[in-house]
């Protein structure tokens, strides 16, 4: 019926060439994210062409740092992306479908929304020698000092390795949580199941063969991410010589134009070892499906081991992690060995610098506020066959997208402006917004779309009347997560802003070589107070409007 | 012979039927109608062994001497159909009826030979590796029956599993399912809005029967 009716409209509609209108359209729906993404390829080419030397590549061949931070680049990023692969995969299994895996699922989005940078300063203050683990050993060790160990920042990467793994094994869970909400997925796992098979060889047979290929990508993300972190790597990782990652963002940042040139030529190596991953899980895939076995049709008793905990220290990290951020932030002092703080005090809240969280706070808002626009016409008349290319700043590692970046607004004396600073998040923003209204986008029923326009309301009319009111809750999570995203950037912060822009983010991060952990402990808490408040005034104005419509989903 | 005794679930305080006792024997289908709504799916689902957290039942199953209510979805050899046919969209067509297939038959060889058979035998002979998304929907719903007959369950759970095939496919697929079912002597429970579904001399029920005059 949709059909007909679409029919009926696009013949009652007067005699004009209505295709190239069409087209014209999704020219102009896609401007906004042209004018995002656009600006971007000049300075692409501007700051990676140095790198086209072969004298720069010999330089960095000889460079004595390198090698070492390549080293703790590669073990960090690529043993976080294992192990946080390695978490999700056995929890999901372990755990879907029951009871369990939807307490999980729930508790998700809180942990999600704990920014990196203060993760790993919460994390720092658990697993450092002198850190709460270290302490809750002391008492039954008796230890009177901490104990002598590299536990953070050590020369391999291995605590920043944990701490990415901790990190996105949330991430990778909450992407698993959605594909598993399908009802397809759901209900084949007891297709299987009635057929004799046990619920983890349902998820060996079944559900990873089909799963493993669209987690390819989320995966892929968390490589990069890994390979390319920058701030987290600064908190947990190691100094001298620090990751490559951070190498880089000093190389480039450089006044020498030597070494920037170098760090044009390092930030390509990282995109080059992403790529290589990319072909090479590529090729894995099909490996596998070339070699599977014909079924055998072996059934396995019911496994037992669903009542492992194993989920506890996954989640039980992340409220540490803030418990112990509270707990440093209103310390006064404390001494070793305790458990709690010896004295408390809010001195640490009162002479708090509070600069940085409005700064955080209006940025992240213009943001948010400036994308949903973008986002909105991009999805109803925007290409959709270019959606692809807007993830591509999800996939990519971050620092020559930055350097990018920087580079434009050099060329257009913008660097270290308001509107500079804007637009620079707007290229993390934007993507993040598509793909959280992207899913509810799909399924709006288009039937009531068709409605308002038979009843004479142009297309444009009838999405600010209809479609996208009706839209108004997954909206709303919308520009939360695009605030988040926000205020977790540190990389386009330090670079459009030119140092003259001071937010929670890189406040935390600067904060945190300094010795002063009650003041790094405000700031990191800060960093998390700002997402959360947004997604709780998120769902507390959609849990609102449920109630007054029941309808909207 | 399929045995539901004194079930009653619930949810959230609502009662949706309370006191359903049904005896089904081999070979036979037991037709349970119902407005949608009235928790035909439910029941099938606690039958299952996937009854959603959020209800709570009370009452026994029984396979012949088997307790089946305690068991995981696994253990209860509830042969299913739904009217979405749910083949595996990874596995080819010969794939998703090996999977069904009893690990009793040994050897890739001998079990490929055996799901060919069958595939002749439902009219699909040379249809073995095609991708089950390249099929009709009459054959893939043939395809899904025979994968959960393969697998040799005690008991046939069908939730409406004619309602999205077309009125001259529907006629067709009923008398098949029923032939193969009779051939088999597996007790059947059918769920289903249409009158039109009921077996010749079918025994059918009325949920609204456990629903208000015994509650």
């Amino acid at each position: 019926m949709a059909q007909t009716l679409r029919l009926a409209l696009e013949r009652a509609l007067p005699q004009f060439p209505y295709r190239r209108v069409r087209l014209t359209w999704q020219w102009l729906a896609a401007l906004p994210v042209l004018l995002i993404f656009g600006p971007l390829l000049p300075g692409l080419y501007w700051a990676l062409s140095p790198a086209i030397e072969p004298l720069v590549w010999q330089r960095l061949w000889l460079d004595a740092q390198w090698p070492q931070a390549l080293r703790s680049t590669l073990i960090s990023s690529f043993l976080g992306t294992v192990l946080a692969c390695g978490m999700s995969a056995l929890l999901a299994t372990l755990h879907y479908p029951g009871r369990l895996w939807m307490s999980l699922h729930k508790r998700l989005p809180l942990l999600l929304s704990v920014p990196h940078a203060a993760f790993a300063v919460g994390l720092f203050f658990l697993i450092a020698p002198s850190g709460w683990l270290a302490r809750a050993i002391a008492l039954f060790a008796q230890w009177v000092i901490p104990p002598d160990w590299v536990t953070v920042q050590d020369a391999y990467g291995f605590s920043l390795a944990l701490a990415l793994a901790i990190k996105e094994s949330w991430f990778l869970l909450w992407v698993l949580a959605a594909v598993l909400g399908e009802q397809a997925i759901s209900r084949q796992m007891v297709m299987a199941r009635s057929l004799g098979y046990n619920r983890t060889q349902a998820w060996l047979h079944i559900l990873w063969p089909q799963l493993l290929p669209r987690l390819k990508w989320p995966v892929m993300a968390v490589l990069a991410y890994g390979l390319s972190v920058v701030d987290m790597a600064i908190i947990l990782g190691p100094s001298t010589p620090p990751t490559l990652a951070v190498l880089i963002w000093r190389w480039l940042t450089d006044p020498d134009p030597a070494l920037q040139a170098r760090g044009s030529a390092a930030s390509l190596i990282l995109l080059i070892v992403l790529l290589a991953c990319v072909w090479g899980v590529h090729g894995l895939g099909n490996l596998l499906k070339q070699h599977q076995p014909y079924p055998g049709g072996q059934r396995k008793p019911t496994a037992n081991g669903r009542g492992l905990p194993l989920h506890t220290p996954l989640f039980g990290t992340g409220y540490a992690v803030v418990a112990v951020l509270l707990l440093w932030s209103v310390a006064q002092t404390w001494f070793f060995p305790a458990l709690l703080p010896d004295a408390v005090s809010l001195v640490s809240w009162q002479l708090a610098e509070w600069e940085p969280f409005w700064t955080t706070l209006w940025l992240a808002v213009a943001a948010s506020v400036l994308c949903l626009p973008s986002v909105l016409i991009w999805l109803e008349w925007g290409p959709k066959r270019l959606n692809a290319l807007l993830y591509l700043p999800l996939i990519a590692p971050a620092l020559p997208l930055v350097a990018g970046q920087y580079a434009t607004l050099l060329h257009l004396h913008l660097d270290g402006t308001a509107i500079a600073l804007v637009w620079s998040h707007l290229l993390w923003v934007l993507p993040y917004m598509v793909l959280t209204l992207i899913g509810p986008y799909r399924t709006f029923d288009s039937r009531l779309m068709i409605s308002a326009r038979a009843l004479g309301y142009s297309p444009w009319r009838a999405c600010l009347a209809v479609k996208w009111p009706t839209l108004i809750r997954p909206i709303l999570a919308t520009l939360a997560v695009g605030f988040a995203v926000s205020v977790a950037q540190y990389l386009p912060t330090l670079f459009a802003g030119g140092g003259r822009f001071v937010t929670v983010t890189t406040e935390a991060v600067a904060l945190s070589a300094g010795g002063n952990r009650r003041v790094l402990a405000v700031q990191a808490l800060l960093q998390i107070v700002l997402p959360m408040a947004a997604f709780g005034l998120a769902a507390f104005a959609s849990r609102w409007l449920g109630r007054q419509r029941r309808g909207l989903r | 012979m399929l045995n539901i005794k004194n079930l009653t679930i619930s949810h959230a305080e609502k009662t949706l039927f309370a006191g359903l006792s049904l005896a089904v024997d081999r070979g036979e289908i037991v037709t349970i109608t119902g407005v949608s709504g009235s928790g035909k799916s439910t029941l099938l689902n606690w039958m299952i062994g996937d009854l959603d957290l959020s209800f709570s039942a009370t009452g026994t199953l029984w396979l012949d001497d088997l307790q089946c209510d305690t068991l995981p979805i696994e253990a209860r050899h509830m042969g299913l159909l739904f009217q979405d046919d749910l083949l595996f969209p990874h596995l080819s067509v010969g794939q998703n009826l090996a999977f069904a297939l009893p690990g009793k038959l040994r050897g890739a060889k001998a079990r490929r030979q055996r799901v060919e058979q069958t595939l002749a035998n439902i009219g699909l002979a040379g249809f073995h590796d095609r991708d089950p998304a390249t099929l009709s929907g009459g054959q893939r719903a043939r395809v899904s029956l025979m994968r959960t007959l393969l697998a040799e369950p005690s008991a046939l759970l069908l939730d409406e599993p004619f309602s999205k095939l077309d009125a001259v496919l529907r006629t067709q697929f009923r008398a098949f399912v029923f032939e193969q079912i009779e051939r088999q002597r597996i007790p059947t429970l059918l769920v289903t809005h249409d009158p039109a579904d009921v077996p010749a001399g079918g025994r059918v029920i009325e949920i609204s029967d456990w629903q208000h005059s015994h509650v």
